[in-house]
């Protein structure tokens, strides 16, 4: 049967309404859920996705893609590359894993309200193929690391940390039910595709893909790029959601999204990418740092499309930027400090030549952290273990549900951003996250952070080991030092030799 | 007597903790509480100084005597722990 030409119907097919005659046009699209904000739906129906594929181009795409991953995988399960990997390494795997893989089923409700509720047609058909894209990658990485339970407990984690309170999966869950489950189709498309995923998703995936090919792990490598190709695709659909928003005169409402959800995602990130870039990978496998990566992948491109699409810089760029030299350093420190109370083993990361490493890429990080890690370090030293772990919790925002830190030792400047709500005192970690609260109180006010939880009793007994049972951590799973404790060594005797 | 929770911001350390303390306690109480879980830990101690605590933003400390229960310090406040010479 002769086929007709592409070009000849996929428009007409992809712009494509009906004319429902059953129920109103706002029983089918409910504002509330379809967000179309008064826009009639001839404007929704020029809404045009910038990369266009067909039902069977899609197909084939990802079936060779996932035959792809799925036989690399095959072909190296022999190879037991996980059995000498580097302890940081499987870490990576680990965090990256337990805080991802549940969140990309998430991702596919996300995906399902657009397909169902935008009124932009070729919206619609775009998230068909996007709901598919996060189902594929929601089981690629349930399947990878379920390989490995019977390695290590905490590769299940793949699959239970987001059912936990563990305080991670805690904050990880605020952040993806703030943007995903409970927004309009296109609010959330605007937030989870243009702000988190065509911001934020190169840094996980692309960044991760180059450390991991570095590394050796030819495996993760190419599960990474495999769902990286398919993000590049559907994080595509909300720029055009940004334009048309921008030309009917609702720039404001586009761009106080981005800024919620660009800002959370950065806090994200900075407690688990940027440890992960610049302490758990082996320093010899290190392509760039953390900040690097950032200024060329999140800055740089991000920047520009937001330009791009009429919108300017959130307003808080100035500070984002000095947070990329601070931040995650703080998120490492204090995730190493309380290391059991992550389903992963923290690699410390601070050897001499590490520090040495660390200087040149943040300047002053010897006077700062490296202070924190001094001290760290001469417990170890002088065998004082249990003054490295904690015996109190860390304050945690009441917006990014992660630690409250700052730069310690010279730099001091650790602060706090307090907030009276109706006779409730909340904390925030910085300015920008008290901000998003003030955008919509009522959605934020309720939730209790773990702190919260803690005070109100809702851990029993009321210390470390009622809070590990609370985040449901059991022996086996519970962090622990990447190398227990054994990268000490060499100041064990540096010291030796300093004493004579 | 009641449990009381303060939020520790200890100069020099990186990060903001919880800190039980009692109604009764004295600033100097407070600050060794608090020193508890900084000090020696992530922050070296500085013998040659005391200990002072100010509500978070203010300049002044607080008398070293004077009690939680009449300091006006709500749960969950957060309250700067400096070291200072007198």
């Amino acid at each position: 049967m002769a086929m007709i030409e592409r070009t000849e119907w996929y428009d007409l097919l992809r712009a494509t309404n009906w004319t429902p005659k059953y129920v109103t046009e706002d029983e089918l699209f409910p504002e509330e859920m379809s967000g179309h904000r008064g826009i009639p739906i001839e404007d929704w129906e020029t809404y045009d996705e910038p990369y266009k594929v067909t039902y069977p181009e899609y197909v084939e795409i990802q079936r060779e893609k996932d035959a792809g991953a799925y036989s690399v995988k095959a072909a190296l399960a022999r190879d037991k590359f996980l059995e000498r990997a580097d302890p940081g390494w499987i870490s990576i795997l680990q965090a990256h894993y337990g805080a991802l893989a549940l969140a990309e089923y998430g991702a596919i409700v996300g995906e399902a309200r657009m397909a169902r509720f935008s009124k932009a047609p070729g919206n619609r058909n775009m998230a068909t193929f996007g709901m598919m894209d996060e189902t594929r990658h929601a089981q690629l990485q349930l399947f990878f690391p379920h390989a490995n339970c019977k390695l290590d407990r905490k590769w299940d984690w793949a699959h239970k940390a987001l059912h936990t309170n563990e305080w991670a999966a805690l904050a990880g869950r605020h952040f993806f039910e703030d943007i995903i489950h409970s927004r309009d189709a296109i609010s959330m498309g605007i937030m989870l595709t243009f702000a988190f995923e065509t911001g934020f998703t190169n840094m996980q995936f692309l960044g991760l893909a180059a450390d991991a090919a570095e590394a050796g792990d030819h495996t993760f490598s190419s599960l990474i790029s495999s769902i990286q190709t398919d993000e590049s695709r559907h994080a595509q659909q909300g720029g055009p959601m940004v334009k048309l928003l921008v030309e009917k005169g609702m720039k404001a409402d586009a761009q106080r999204l981005i800024d919620i959800a660009f800002w959370r995602s950065w806090k994200l990130f900075s407690v688990l990418t940027g440890p992960m870039m610049d302490y758990y990978t082996p320093m010899e496998h290190r392509s760039q740092s953390f900040k690097e990566f950032m200024q060329e992948w999140i800055v740089g491109q991000f920047e520009r499309s937001i330009l791009d699409m009429g919108l300017d810089k959130p307003w808080y760029w100035d500070q984002f930027l000095r947070d990329l030299d601070e931040t995650h350093h703080g998120m490492h420190l204090g995730v190493w400090y309380w290391r059991p109370t992550v389903w992963w083993n923290p690699r410390a990361g601070v050897n001499p030549d590490e520090r040495e490493w660390l200087e040149e890429k943040y300047p002053g990080w010897n006077d700062t952290f490296g202070k924190c890690w001094d001290v760290i370090i001469d417990n170890l030293v002088n065998d004082r273990v249990e003054q490295t772990l904690p015996e109190t919790l860390p304050l945690v925002c009441n917006m990014s549900n992660i630690p409250i830190v700052g730069t310690p030792a010279d730099g001091w400047n650790v602060k706090d951003y307090p907030l009276k709500y109706k006779d409730r005192l909340y904390h925030f970690g910085s300015e920008p996250d008290r901000w998003c609260f003030e955008q919509e109180p009522e959605r934020y006010a309720d939730h209790l952070s773990f702190v919260d939880r803690f005070l109100a009793g809702m851990m029993e007994p009321m210390d470390l080991s009622g809070a590990l049972k609370y985040m449901s951590l059991a022996p086996g799973e519970i962090g622990e030092d990447a190398y227990g404790l054994a990268w000490a060594d060499i100041y064990k005797e540096m010291a030796h030799k300093k004493a004579g | 007597m009641a449990a009381f929770p303060i939020i520790s911001n200890f100069q020099y350390d990186f990060v903001l903790q919880l800190v039980p303390v009692d109604t009764e306690n004295t600033m100097d109480e407070v600050a060794a509480a608090a020193a508890h879980h900084s000090i020696g830990r992530r922050v070296v101690a500085q013998p040659d100084k005391i200990l002072r605590v100010r509500r978070y933003g203010a300049e002044e400390f607080l008398p070293r005597d004077m009690k939680v229960a009449d300091s006006g310090i709500e749960p969950t406040e957060t309250i700067d722990i400096i070291f200072a010479d007198e």
